[in-house]
């Protein structure tokens, strides 16, 4: 099998997904018990004669069936439909939402894993140590740590109490959208990303941990040992070779996890990204930005995942030989 | 393993020299900050609740809930409720009610500098008749230009409230009109769009050409946050005006003071007016109730529920007693305003039969015990607050109420037979006629499901409706809550219990004056801002 097969093998793997969440999204979505129409007219006052009407635009009358063949339909030639709550395209709804949701995620996604890869190879390096010991508590209550909590935490003791970071927002307040610099996009980003890296890190740090653990017991570290080898050199050529990969994969595959800690995260920092806008689409019954913004998210997750698998593939030549 | 392994060590430097570089950064804007406050009075930061998601754009409802501020409308309501002229100078009704002319100043323009004239009017209403949106133009049959200045709408029939609707909605310029307008609108109003950063802010500046007063608050951010942070931006006083609810308006924030907007945001009691004897609503639900159907329990609860008390115990005394739909408004009838009387609530069950025979303390009239529901939608803290207190109330004068919460989609099943804790509240009479009219009885949209019926009642709506005279329309909305012999209040066949206005709560900055607040109706968000051009710093 060669590489473009692979890849091939893998679009269709996806289709294959696409298909089952659309399935799966539209028919929890269509029985949930929230009417889309009075979501939409909310507290005003409206006829009937004016309700059949927004029915009616909306085709919310039509049978489920008809509705979702409808909806695939139009996806097919690559129409989303029109979000309710806003009243326009799907897709433009989303590529204005997902620029702040990106960087936020690729910030936490870098943070998470360097920070997270050597904490927990300080950690395995030093089994035991008070270091270690402290570390690890730090990262077990992390994981266990609801992620809204701690963004309120952070906001408490760092916006309030500190005054050091803004409440919120991904810019500052008032400053027209010309003047905002790069500088303060990513200083409104620190604090829900240093949020979502808390969450995330004790994942990585502590299987990095234990990997690290099992390579430096191995018979292969213990001849390196009676050969001679420093520490350093046995920390160099043969545990961060053996380390680095697991740890790569395990980052890429929490793809996903990294997406739900942030929709929690958006919303604790009235960030305004993914998380706030499918919360919106959830509670408005919006079926098709829900349905749109949950492809979005398959395929990235998806891509995540096919990533980390190309990396294995690229980076250790035993599995590319086997697999490929 | 080698380029990998300098690759990492590269963007570990990368992110943490960008760290250093914000902590640096962010001191300098820390101090920008606190020296603009004390220059700048004539701007304001505010966080006043929910983005309007559809954007700017009044063809699909914005300013429906307060004023559109970026755009003029024909006409509005002043601080009294009372139509006066906007964009129109003046207007006329015809003497069937139909027709409506209205006469346009000449000296209004948008901000690009295009004259506002009457095709601008006229697209404006004809692209909102079909926008298919919230803005109901249902009745709205032909409009058209009769000269630069001078528009004329035909109505289907007659509706003397179209004219809170047409004060509602903001004027369009057809040049500059176009899908993506809400994101980008130009206007004639007070304010000038500067710039929308969805999910976060809205900027808005004077607009130094209007043709009103021009507004002392020359630049106005809204942001968009939950309460929560709103209130933790307050308290790092980085706010002038943050919308808060009662249960979070206890905390004390340095510089600010609560204040109280009265509002028509009611909740009551629908009770069913007619017995039980197995009827079904078109959808199969069904209707009536044996004890609430007899009027002598529904005036016993309305004479018999102490209001203020609900108002200090559920609302920490943010509120005020209600009686009709309508408190306060020109076409509210001071006469609905019962006395709460215990006494007369007892006077009035034993007299109907009610008496409690077995000593369980509450009473009974035949084999009939005096018990019903009264549903709620859980996870509204206020509405099962009150329903709880309520109850509490009810059973001292010998009247048994279950409470139970669930959501509305099962409330839209039981709501024909059961109590139902709900409100209302809009800053237009059509309100009144949704409600009583026996047209919504067993419909379901939530205006009638108690099944109210009375044709001395519908006759009033009606020609309320038809009347061309807004003071002959008022009198005739009064005479649908009382005319001396019947009515939809207490004193006539109290289809309700109104219980309480829930007061709109807001910190706000010592130093700020909020100008003279209409009531505000039901949505707690932007009509404290209907009256920007108002506001000032008074230090």
């Amino acid at each position: 099998m060669n590489i473009t097969h692979y890849i091939i093998k893998n679009f269709m793997k996806m289709i294959l997904l696409i298909v089952l969440v659309s399935v799966v999204t539209f028919t929890l979505a269509v029985n949930s018990p929230i009417d889309p129409i009075r979501q939409y007219i909310g507290t005003g006052t409206v006829t009937d004669e004016q309700r059949d009407s927004i029915e009616e635009y909306w085709g919310v009358n039509d049978t489920k069936v008809e509705r979702f063949v409808k909806w695939s339909t139009n996806l097919l030639h690559g129409d989303f439909g029109d979000s309710i709550i806003f009243r326009k395209g799907v897709l433009s709804v989303i590529w204005e939402k997902a620029g702040s949701s990106l960087f936020l995620m690729l910030s936490t996604f870098t943070l998470t894993g360097i920070l997270g890869y050597v904490i927990g190879l300080f950690m395995g390096r030093f089994r035991d140590s008070i270091g270690d010991r402290i570390l690890k508590s730090i990262c077990i209550t992390f994981s266990a740590t609801p992620t809204f909590w701690v963004g309120m935490l952070m906001l408490i003791i760092f916006s309030v109490k500190l005054g050091i970071f803004p409440i919120g927002f991904s810019m500052p307040v008032g400053v027209s959208a010309d003047e905002v610099r790069i500088f303060d996009k990513i200083y409104h980003t620190i604090l829900p990303a240093l949020t979502l890296t808390l969450v995330f890190i004790p994942n990585i740090a502590l299987h990095t941990r234990s990997k690290v653990i099992e390579v430096l017991e191995s018979d292969y570290v213990l001849f390196a040992r009676a050969r001679g080898e420093s520490q350093k050199s046995i920390m160099k050529n043969h545990v961060i070779k053996n380390t680095v990969l697991p740890a790569i994969t395990i980052q890429f595959g929490s793809f996903s996890e990294i997406f739900g800690g942030s929709v929690l995260a958006e919303n604790v920092f009235s960030y305004p990204g993914l998380g706030t806008t499918i919360v919106a689409a959830g509670l408005g019954g919006d079926i098709p930005l829900l349905l749109g913004i949950t492809i979005i998210i398959s395929i990235f997750v998806f891509v995540g995942n096919f990533i980390a698998d190309l990396l294995h593939i690229f980076i250790n030549p035993m599995i590319r030989e086997e697999e490929i | 393993m080698k380029k990998g392994l300098i690759s990492v060590i590269l963007i570990t430097i990368m992110v943490l020299s960008l760290l250093v570089g914000c902590s640096s950064q962010q001191t300098n804007a820390k101090k920008d900050e606190n020296n603009e406050k004390e220059v700048k009075k004539d701007s304001i930061v505010m966080a006043i609740g929910s983005e309007p998601d559809g954007g700017f754009d009044p063809v699909i409802g914005w300013g429906r809930y307060g004023s559109p501020l970026i755009q003029s409308t024909l006409v509005e309501t002043n601080a009294d409720m009372k139509i006066v002229g906007d964009l129109a100078k003046d207007y006329t009704v015809s003497e069937d009610g139909l027709t409506l002319t209205f006469n346009l100043r000449d000296d209004a323009y948008f901000t690009d500098g295009e004259q506002v004239t009457a095709n601008d009017v006229v697209f404006t209403y004809e692209s909102s008749k079909t926008s298919n949106s919230i803005v109901d133009f249902t009745v709205l049959d032909k409009i058209s230009a009769k000269d630069d200045f001078t528009v004329e709408m035909k109505l289907k029939k007659p509706e003397s409230t179209f004219i809170y609707s047409i004060a509602k909605t903001g004027i369009v310029p057809e040049h500059a009109y176009s899908k993506t307008y809400g994101d980008n609108p130009i206007g004639s109003g007070p304010f000038k769009f500067v710039q929308w950063d969805k999910g976060q802010q809205l900027v808005l500046e004077a607009n130094e050409d209007y043709y009103g007063t021009v507004p002392e608050m020359k630049k106005v951010t809204v942001l968009f946050m939950t309460e929560d942070t709103a209130l933790v931006a307050a308290k790092a006083g980085q706010l002038d005006v943050a919308m808060t609810v009662p249960s979070l308006a206890t905390d004390e924030i340095k510089g600010m003071t609560i204040y109280k907007a009265a509002t028509i945001d009611n909740r009551g009691l629908t009770l069913p007016v007619v017995p039980a004897e197995g009827k079904k609503t078109e959808g199969g639900y069904p209707i009536g109730n044996n004890v609430t159907s007899d009027i002598a329990i529904r005036k016993a609860l309305s004479y018999g529920i102490n209001r203020e008390k609900l108002v200090d115990e559920v609302l920490n005394g943010y509120g005020t007693p209600a009686y009709t739909e309508s408190d306060g408004m020109p076409w509210f009838n001071e006469e609905s305003k019962i006395k709460y009387d215990v006494e007369k609530a007892k006077k009035i069950l034993e007299e109907a039969g009610w008496v409690d025979k077995d000593n369980d303390g509450i009473r009974e009239k035949g084999d009939q015990k005096a018990e019903f529901n009264l549903i709620y939608s859980s996870g509204d803290s206020v509405r099962q607050g009150l329903a709880l207190a309520a109850t509490a109330q009810a059973k001292e004068l010998g009247i048994s109420i279950i409470v139970e919460g669930m959501s509305w989609d099962e409330i839209d099943k039981r709501m024909y037979e059961d109590a139902v804790l709900m409100g209302w509240g809009d800053q237009n009479p059509m309100e009144t006629y949704l409600l009583y009219h026996s047209s919504n009885k067993g419909q379901p949209n939530y205006y009638n499901p108690e099944n109210f019926d009375n044709p001395i009642v519908d006759k009033y709506l009606e020609e309320a409706l038809k009347t061309s005279d807004q003071e002959k329309a008022n009198e005739l909305w009064k005479k649908v809550q009382w005319d001396g012999k019947t009515g939809t209040s207490a004193l006539g066949e109290a289809p309700w219990v109104w219980l309480v206005n829930v007061d709109h709560l807001y910190y706000i900055r010592e130093g700020l004056d909020v100008g003279e607040q209409k009531i505000h109706p039901h949505g707690h968000a932007w009509p404290l801002v209907a009256n920007l051009r108002d506001w000032k710093w008074t230090e």
